[in-house]
């Protein structure tokens, strides 16, 4: 299957001389969700924004679809990938939250009706029905956060781009992320996240993307990528605890990561009949 | 990076930030004093060298260059067009004549915008915001007031990111940037209305954090960077009160010039400043044309 975004070779290096990404290679696939891991400064930023057209390669290509991210304007590439910006405020600047949610489609100059019905649909995907009237700037900072994704959304592009999404979030914020990730994946949108949320990468299961030092050097599966040690160390990443806690028990399956705390109850009980022993891995 | 300060080891650094500022007073008043092109082209000519010496050549070239765009236009736009002109220098196409009064007049104005920003531009990059504070604090300036002048410094490079990030998220939001006239115009309300609320947003942090760390509190306060005026400073003061007593004279006893005024000098600054303009528009289409090639690649 053709990839929808393919990014084939891409270095980018910043006016100052500095390089943000080397030869990077990567395929995204419609209907993925794609966590991308690493410390700050590794160039996950970098890479994401070369998607919406926001910098263009140094050297390599990018393509959307059939667009070539080189050739086409940032106003067009974004309505078909959408970037939340980690900051809300940086994008918030209407006095309700219907507008804000109408502004990108008037950006693309569509119609009253099709701007209608993009900006309803926006509304029921994120529940906002009571708070249309509200001036975003009165929201609190998790539900200002949702409105700015809900007005990326309101273009309805194909991919979604959420920079740190948990950042500053409460436990409650946070959930709400997990499930509108699973919600965005079940519309047929592709999810990009740049995170350091290990546990909302172990929740979300997905193809998890890990760079250092502006190199990729990982793409598997979350399970898989959370198992390799070296990997881990290399890039500075700690798995979930629940994955460190069953890779230090001697009786879970070694071949195996757990990466929720579900999956290890299932593991519990599937073996109730045996009498089970904890004992750590020597 | 924090205002335009270039941190060298140099000369001009090591100078105290009061006997910069005197320094930077000097000049203003000096070429006010002199009104006539060639002793401000000279003023002009004699702080090379002490830009050379504080080693800050080229960003001095390139924050100079939009003062020189300046200087061609009135040089050039007053030269032909002053009402004051009756004595004709020379003619180029068309039958607009330079006429010399008129250049005299342009001249002296623009030389006066170069020699101010040489000078500003030269205190800027070698003194510390930090020092600037201090010096003004040991000036008698109330403390509250010297740090609104340092944090001015330091937030006009945080406002240029931030604008930079508001431009991207909006044009993440299908904000076409490259529109017409009248389209980018209207982007302006896009662009300022969220930057406007963050510089406001960070601005009370910032109070809170300096209330945090008993900003208010009375009573003397000290400075982590003590500055202290030396025997260069005293030898710096005294060679600007000697070249300044040295105007006066001129202004007083001799008509305010010295009669070096010539209209072969005159034309030669003309063409100097055209000279210097026609290269910068070369580096320009230069690097656009590098911009383009690269971007076809």
């Amino acid at each position: 299957m053709e990839p929808y975004i393919s990014v084939k070779n891409v270095s980018h290096v910043y006016p100052g001389g500095v390089t943000a990404i080397k030869d990077i290679n990567l395929d995204i696939h419609e209907g993925e969700i794609v966590a991308i891991l690493g410390s700050n400064g590794s160039g996950k930023t970098t890479l994401v924004k070369h998607f919406n057209g926001l910098l263009k390669p140094t050297t390599g290509e990018v393509k959307i679809g059939d667009l070539n991210t080189r050739k086409e304007r940032i106003s067009k590439l974004s309505s078909h990938v959408g970037y939340v910006f980690q900051n809300p405020n940086h994008q918030t600047f209407l006095p309700s939250v219907r507008q804000e949610l109408a502004y990108g489609c008037k950006n693309l100059k569509m119609s009253e009706e099709e701007t209608d019905t993009r900006v309803q649909r926006a509304i029921e995907l994120f529940q906002l029905h009571d708070r249309l009237d509200d001036n975003p700037f009165d929201l609190n900072s998790s539900q200002r956060k949702e409105v700015a994704m809900a007005s990326i959304m309101a273009v309805s592009p194909k991919v979604i781009v959420l920079d740190e999404p948990t950042t500053g979030q409460d436990h409650k914020g946070c959930k709400r992320v997990l499930e509108l990730v699973k919600m965005f994946k079940e519309e047929g949108h592709i999810v990009v996240l740049i995170t350091h949320d290990m546990h909302l990468i172990g929740e979300l299961n997905c193809r998890t993307v890990v760079m250092n030092q502006s190199e990729k050097i990982a793409d598997d599966h979350a399970s898989v990528v959370f198992s390799d040690k070296n990997i881990m160390a290399e890039a500075g990443l700690q798995p979930p605890q629940i994955t460190h806690f069953a890779n230090e028990i001697s009786h879970f399956d070694p071949n195996r990561t757990y990466l929720t705390v579900e999956s290890i109850l299932e593991w519990m009980e599937a073996n109730q009949e045996e009498d089970v022993k904890v004992g750590t891995r020597s | 990076m924090n205002s335009l300060y270039m941190p060298k080891d140099s000369l001009i650094h090591s100078l105290d930030p009061r006997t910069k500022m005197i320094f930077v007073i000097f000049v203003v008043i000096s070429s006010f004093i002199l009104n006539d092109p060639a002793l401000q082209l000279l003023l002009l000519v004699a702080l090379f060298p002490l830009v050379l010496l504080a080693k800050v050549v080229k960003p001095y070239l390139v924050s100079i260059q939009f003062l020189l765009l300046f200087a061609v236009l009135i040089m050039t736009v007053h030269g032909i067009y002053n009402p004051i002109g009756v004595t004709p220098v020379f003619e180029i196409f068309g039958g607009l004549t330079f006429k010399y009064e008129s250049m005299v007049y342009a001249s002296v104005m623009s030389f006066r915008i170069l020699v101010i920003g040489t000078a500003a531009v030269l205190f800027v990059m070698t003194t510390h915001p930090s020092d600037m504070a201090s010096a003004l604090v040991k000036w008698k300036v109330p403390h509250s007031f010297a740090f609104i002048l340092l944090s001015t410094f330091q937030i006009i490079p945080i406002i240029a990111r931030e604008a930079k990030i508001v431009m991207e998220a909006q044009q993440a939001r299908c904000l076409d940037v490259k529109g017409s006239i009248i389209q980018r115009v209207k982007n302006l309300v896009p662009m300022f209305a969220p930057l406007f609320i963050i510089t406001f947003m960070k601005v009370h942090q910032l109070s809170y954090v300096l209330e945090c760390r008993a900003f208010s509190r009375k009573g003397t306060k000290t400075s982590l960077r003590e500055t202290r005026i030396g025997s260069l400073d005293y030898s710096f003061l005294i060679g600007m009160l000697a070249i300044l007593a040295f105007e006066i004279y001129v202004k007083l006893f001799a008509m305010g010039s010295l009669h070096l005024t010539t209209d072969a000098l005159l034309t030669y600054s003309l063409i100097g400043t055209w000279i210097v303009f026609g290269f910068m528009i070369v580096k320009f289409l230069y690097k656009q044309l590098q911009g383009k090639i690269g971007g076809a690649n």
